[in-house]
């Protein structure tokens, strides 16, 4: 234990007086780091992808670290830093093509597909199995179908628990715009949900049950 | 949103999304939750959602960070500089 370790930091020791509690970037990274290689990885589906994207945020942080204010969100300040790097290398690449049928998703769409399908809907927990037999790799397959705004605020919603506040400072956008994605968001997630249950033979295809 | 005193199926659902986030006052949350224990048709549909919700965020959320993330990419942050502030 070395009380006077954050020192090394500022070097000085006026800076000392301003910064309290002690922090050091390396201790807030470490304890964030982990939390942005998951959204990282979520975001591009690729390992290697995915640590570049949180070394690129890291650098970022760490050149920038001075205009943090110490003892706010230092959480929602570097995955802010880790959004816009993503942003930045999306625009470099091609545009994706956008599932635009995911747009007009009824509401409670699973639930409802469920109870046709003979799935349950009811108990402690009625979409386990369907979700159980979906797999991770599906589920994070369906979020990536959604639109990039809906697709971007969904996984922060779904990997961490942040706030619609936190999400919107992290946006840099209203928080009544983060509400709306999120809405929107899960109703386009359910049908991605089924679209792939239904590609993937999880769930009987329309076409196979009129033959049926 | 409108001031809720009391909610019938409808209201409910309207509210279906911000009560599952728990964005809704206490006094909502309590009049939502009075109209669940009364109305078995809306006890199934949120249960359902809710179980959507907390199993996507159970499987996304299955997953590993390598072991060496971290000390590899503070090993690769440009030192600090001495009188730095």
């Amino acid at each position: 234990m070395t009380p006077l370790s954050h020192v090394q930091k500022t070097g000085s020791l006026s800076s000392d007086f301003v910064r309290t509690p002690p922090v050091t970037f390396e201790s807030l990274f470490t304890s964030v780091a982990h939390a942005a290689y998951g959204i990282a990885m979520r975001l591009t589906r690729n390992q290697a992808d995915a640590e570049d994207l949180v070394q690129d945020a890291a650098l970022l942080a760490h050149r920038g670290f001075d205009s943090f204010m110490s003892g706010t969100n230092f959480r929602a300040w570097f995955f802010k830093i880790l959004i816009n790097c993503y942003y930045s290398r999306r625009r470099r690449e091609k545009s994706r093509p956008v599932t635009s049928d995911l747009d007009d998703t009824p509401d409670l769409y699973l639930y409802a597909r469920s109870g046709q399908a003979g799935f349950p809907t009811q108990g402690p927990d009625p979409a386990s199995l369907l979700l159980e037999k979906l797999g991770t790799e599906r589920i994070v397959g369906a979020i990536n179908r959604l639109p990039e705004e809906y697709r971007v605020v969904s996984t922060l919603y779904f990997m961490e628990d942040l706030s619609y506040e936190e999400i919107a400072g992290v946006l840099e956008c209203p928080v009544g715009t983060v509400r709306s994605r999120l809405h929107r968001g899960r109703k386009m997630l359910q049908k991605a949900l089924w679209q792939i249950a239904e590609e993937d033979g999880i769930v009987s295809q329309p076409a196979d049950q009129e033959d049926a | 949103m409108t001031r809720l005193d009391r909610t019938n199926c409808e209201e409910a659902f309207r509210r279906l999304d911000d009560f599952l986030d728990r964005r809704l006052t206490p006094d909502e949350m309590r009049i939502i939750q009075e109209h669940l224990d009364i109305c078995a048709w809306c006890t199934r549909e949120f249960s359902f959602e809710a179980s959507v919700l907390q199993g996507v965020k159970r499987k996304v959320r299955q997953l590993d960070a390598p072991t060496d993330l971290v000390s590899k990419i503070l090993s690769q942050l440009p030192p600090e500089q001495e009188g730095q502030s």
